[in-house]
C-alpha cells in the first residue's frame, strides 16, 4: 500500500490494416499508458491521425461554443444517454438548436453593446442637460471654434476679453456648471487658454442626436431600458434550451472527445508505411488481459511484448518516466487528494497516503476535540456530500468525516460538549465546573500556588476513581496538567511522525542507489530526532545525570559527526536547528487545540457565569429575557469558532506533513507522473 | 516597600506573564510579517499555475513555526519554570 501499482513496459506493433480495431479495443480497454514517440528514431515517423479527425473536431468546437453560449461546464450526469441516441440526436443539437442558441447569444451581446453605449451618452450629456441649445447645433461648424463642458467659474467676462466676437451659453445642473462657448475659429487657442484657467472640462458631444439636451438624455435612458426589457425573455429562452439538454450537450460532448481522441491517437505512436508501433506502461498484473483481447481486436495480426527490467532500466535512464498509480484502499482513497495536491509520487518512491490516513485524521481530532464540534462537522459534511457529487469535493468531504469522528473520540478524552463549562458537566455531573471556578473566583491564590498554573497545584482533575486522585478523565485541556501531559504527547507524535519519515527516506534513497545519502543524510536525522525526544523524557524524568540523558547526548552527538562526514559536509550539520524545529513544530498540537478551546471556555464563562446571572439580577434562577440573550451569545460564539475550528485543524496537520514529514522522505526527485490510460471512463454515455 | 512587593512574588509573577505574553505576541507579528510576502507570491503563482496550491501552501506555512516557538518558550515561562519552588 505504501508502494505504487508496478508497472511493466510493453510494445505493441501491427500491420497498419488493423489500426482501427486495435485503437478501439485499447480505448475500451482503458488500460495502456502510451508513451509519445519523441520522432528520435530515423527509422519511424509519427503517425497520421485518421481520416474523420477533422470532422470531430469541427464538431467538437461547434458544440463548445454552444456549451459556453448556455453556460454549461462539466458536472456529474443526472441522466444517461445510449450512444443510438446521442447519434440521433447530434444533428438536432449541432443545427437548429444550436443555430437558435448562437443567434440569441449574439443578439443578447448586440443589446448589452447598444445599452453600454446609450447609458454612456446619456451619462456625458447629463451635465449639459440645462443649455438652451439643441444637440445638433453643439458641432459641426467651419469658421466657428464650439467649446462644450463644465467650468468651475463662470467665464463669459474673460471670453469676452480676448475675442469679442462670441457667442456663450450657461447652465447650471446637479452642482455642475455646463458652458458652450463660440468664438471664430482664430481666436481658439486664446481661448481654449482662458477657459483652462476657469477649470474648463471638454465634454465630448455625441454625434447623431438632436433636439434639446434634457429630451435626448431621457429618449437613451428609455431606449436603454426598452433594451434590457427586450433582453429578458431571450435570457430565459437560454436558461430553457440549458435545462432541457444540458446532459445531452455533455453526452455528445463526451461522445465526440471520444471519437475524436481515437482519431487522433496514432499521432502519439510511431509508424512506417505499413507498420505501427505504440509504446505503453500498464500494471504488470493485467499485461495478460491486455495482450488476449487485442489479439483478438486484431485478428492476430499484431504482436505484443513486455520489455525485460534491463530493456525498461535503460529506457527510463534516457528520460522516459514510468507512471505511478496509486494503490490504496477505498478508504483511504481520498486521502490521496492530499498527496497530489503536494506531488504526485513518482515510481520508485513511497506513496504517503496510507502515512497520512493514520496521522492526519489523528492530529485533526486531536486539534479540535470536542464532541459537539465533531458532530456539527459530520452532519455539515454529510449534508455537502450529496451536493457536491465531483470526485475532488468528495474526497475532501470523506476527508473531514474521517477527521470528525476523531474529534468526537478526542471530544471524550477531554471531556468537551461546546467547550469546557459546556454541555457535558450538565449531562455527567454537576460538580465538576465549580472546582475549576473556584480557583478563577479567588484569584489571589495564583501568585502562592504560582507554577502550578492557573487552576491550582495539579491542574484540573478528574474524578476520583478507586482512591486514585491522578486519574485524568475527563482531561480538562485549559489545565495545567493536562497541558504538560499534551505537550509531552505532541512532541511524541512528533518524534514517531518524522521517525517515519527518516526510515522511508532511508529506504527510498537505497531504492535510487544512493547509500551515501541513505546512511549518512538520511538516518543520522532520524537518530537525532528520536533520542532527541528520548533526551527530553529523560530530563524531565530525572535531570541532567539521568542515564538516559546520557545515551541520548552521546547518540545525538555521533548522529552529528555522522552528519559532517555526509555528502555535504559540515554544511550538512547547519540543518540541525530544523530538526530541533521540526520536532518543537508539533508543539501546534496543543497549541492551536488550546486556542479554541480557550475562545469556547470564554463564551461559556461570558455567558453562564457572566452574562445571564447579571441579567437576572444575581440570582441564579435565569429570567427568560437572560435565557434567551445567552443563548444567542454562545450560538454566536461558538459558530466562529467552529468555522475558524475547522479550518486550522485542517490546515496544521496538513503543513506537518508537508513540512516535517514529506521533506523527510518524499519528492526529493521531482514528483512523478500519473497513470493515465488511453481511454475514457464514460459518465454520460451507457452502453 | 519594593523589596516586600518582590518576595511577596505577585509582580515577579506578572512580569512572567507579561514576558509569556510578549513572547507569544511578538512570534505572531513575526511570522504575520514572513508570511505576508509570501501569501502574495504564493497566491500570484496560483492564479498562473494552479498545480503549485500544494507547494505554495508548504512555502506559505512554514514561518508559522516561529510563533510555536514563542509559545514554547511562554508555556516554560507560565508552567515549566518555577523560580519559588
Amino acid at each position: 500500500m505504501l508502494r505504487p501499482v508496478e508497472m511493466c513496459r510493453v510494445v505493441v506493433a501491427g500491420s497498419n490494416k488493423v489500426i482501427e480495431p486495435v485503437i478501439e479495443k485499447l480505448h475500451e480497454l482503458n488500460l495502456l499508458h502510451v508513451v509519445n514517440y519523441s520522432g528520435a528514431d530515423q527509422s519511424f515517423e509519427m503517425g497520421k491521425p485518421l481520416g474523420t479527425a477533422s470532422g470531430y473536431a469541427e464538431q467538437l468546437i461547434k458544440l463548445r461554443s454552444i456549451e459556453r453560449y448556455l453556460d454549461i461546464s462539466d458536472k456529474m450526469p443526472d441522466k444517461q444517454f445510449p450512444e443510438s441516441q446521442v447519434l440521433s440526436q447530434m444533428d438536432g443539437i449541432l443545427g437548429s438548436v444550436g443555430e437558435d442558441v448562437i443567434a440569441t447569444a449574439e443578439r443578447i451581446a448586440e443589446i448589452d453593446n447598444e445599452v453600454k453605449i446609450k447609458q454612456d451618452q446619456a451619462k456625458a450629456l447629463k451635465p449639459l442637460a440645462g443649455l438652451p441649445v439643441d444637440l445638433e447645433l453643439l458641432y459641426g461648424y467651419k469658421s466657428l471654434a464650439a467649446f462644450v463642458g463644465t467650468a468651475a467659474s463662470p467665464v463669459e467676462a474673460d471670453v469676452s476679453k480676448v475675442s469679442y466676437v462670441n457667442e456663450v451659453f450657461t447652465a447650471s445642473s446637479g452642482g455642475a456648471n455646463s458652458v458652450a462657448v463660440f468664438v471664430p475659429v482664430d481666436k481658439a487657442s486664446e481661448v481654449s487658454a482662458v477657459l483652462s484657467e476657469h477649470g474648463f472640462s471638454e465634454i465630448s458631444v455625441p454625434r447623431g442626436l438632436t433636439g434639446s439636451v434634457a429630451g435626448a438624455v431621457s429618449t437613451l435612458e428609455s431606449d436603454s431600458k426598452r433594451l434590457e426589457g427586450e433582453k429578458a425573455p431571450l435570457q430565459k429562452k437560454l436558461k430553457d434550451i440549458r435545462a432541457q439538454h444540458e446532459d445531452l450537450i455533455l453526452a455528445i460532448d463526451e461522445h465526440l472527445s471520444i471519437k475524436s481522441q481515437k482519431a487522433e491517437s496514432p499521432l502519439r505512436f510511431a509508424s512506417t508505411e505499413n507498420a505501427f508501433v505504440i509504446d505503453g506502461w500498464l500494471p504488470t498484473d493485467q499485461y495478460e488481459t491486455l495482450k488476449r483481447e487485442l489479439d483478438g481486436a486484431a485478428g492476430g495480426r499484431i504482436q505484443i511484448e513486455k520489455l525485460d527490467g534491463s530493456e525498461a532500466d535503460k529506457l527510463v535512464e534516457a528520460g522516459e518516466d514510468i507512471p505511478t498509480k496509486m494503490n490504496n484502499p477505498g478508504i483511504v482513497r481520498p486521502y490521496e487528494l492530499i498527496t497530489r495536491l503536494f506531488a504526485i509520487p513518482e515510481y520508485k518512491e513511497f506513496d504517503p497516503t496510507l502515512l497520512i490516513f493514520i496521522f492526519f485524521p489523528l492530529m485533526f481530532g486531536l486539534i479540535l476535540g470536542d464532541v459537539a464540534y465533531g458532530v456539527i462537522s459530520l452532519i455539515v459534511m454529510f449534508m455537502l456530500k450529496r451536493k457536491f457529487r465531483t470526485p475532488g469535493w468528495q474526497s475532501l468531504i470523506n476527508i473531514v468525516i474521517i477527521a470528525s469522528i476523531w474529534a468526537i473520540i478526542f471530544g471524550l478524552v477531554f471531556g468537551e460538549i461546546f467547550g469546557p463549562l459546556g454541555l457535558w458537566d450538565y449531562i455527567f455531573s454537576g460538580a465538576h465546573h465549580t472546582g475549576l471556578l473556584g480557583t478563577v473566583a479567588d484569584p489571589h491564590h495564583v501568585g502562592t500556588d504560582f507554577g502550578a498554573g492557573f487552576y491550582g497545584p495539579l491542574g484540573r482533575i478528574g474524578p476520583e476513581i478507586g482512591g486514585f486522585a491522578g486519574a485524568m478523565f475527563p482531561m480538562y485541556r485549559l489545565a495545567t496538567a493536562s497541558v504538560l501531559v499534551l505537550i509531552g504527547v505532541s512532541i511524541f507524535i512528533g518524534v514517531v511522525h518524522t521517525g517515519i519519515g527518516s526510515i522511508l527516506g532511508v529506504k527510498t534513497e537505497l531504492a535510487y542507489g544512493e547509500k551515501r545519502h541513505a546512511y549518512f543524510e538520511r538516518l543520522p536525522v532520524l537518530l537525532f530526532q528520536v533520542f532527541f525526544g528520548l533526551g527530553l523524557l529523560g530530563l524531565i524524568a530525572g535531570g541532567l545525570s539521568h542515564p538516559l540523558v546520557l545515551l541520548s547526548a552521546l547518540v545525538i552527538v555521533v548522529s552529528i559527526v555522522m552528519m559532517v562526514k555526509g555528502p555535504e559536509g559540515v554544511m550538512g550539520a547547519t540543518h540541525i536547528p530544523f530538526f530541533v524545529s521540526n520536532l518543537i513544530s508539533y508543539l501546534r498540537l496543543l497549541a492551536i487545540g488550546l486556542a479554541s478551546v480557550g475562545v469556547a471556555f470564554a463564551a461559556n464563562q461570558l455567558a453562564f457565569y457572566v452574562l445571564m446571572p447579571m441579567l437576572s439580577g444575581g440570582s441564579h434562577e435565569f429570567t427568560t429575557i437572560a435565557i434567551v440573550v445567552g443563548i444567542v451569545v454562545l450560538i454566536m460564539v461558538h459558530f466562529i469558532n467552529l468555522l475558524l475550528g475547522i479550518l486550522s485543524p485542517f490546515m496544521h496537520p496538513l503543513r506537518l506533513h508537508y513540512v516535517e514529514m514529506f521533506t523527510k522522505f518524499y519528492s526529493q526527485h521531482g514528483g512523478g507522473v500519473e497513470y493515465s490510460p488511453f481511454g475514457r471512463v464514460r459518465r454520460f454515455l451507457r452502453d | 516597600m519594593v523589596v516586600e512587593t518582590i518576595t511577596d512574588g505577585g509582580v515577579l509573577y506578572g512580569l512572567l506573564a507579561v514576558g509569556a505574553g510578549l513572547a507569544t505576541g511578538l512570534a505572531g507579528i513575526g511570522a504575520g510579517v514572513g508570511e505576508q510576502g509570501i501569501g502574495a507570491a504564493v497566491v500570484g503563482v496560483v492564479a498562473e499555475e494552479p498545480g503549485f496550491l500544494g507547494k505554495g501552501l508548504f512555502l506559505m506555512l512554514l514561518p508559522e513555526t516561529l510563533i510555536i516557538f514563542g509559545l514554547a518558550v511562554s508555556l516554560i515561562l507560565m508552567f515549566a519554570w518555577t523560580p519559588f519552588a
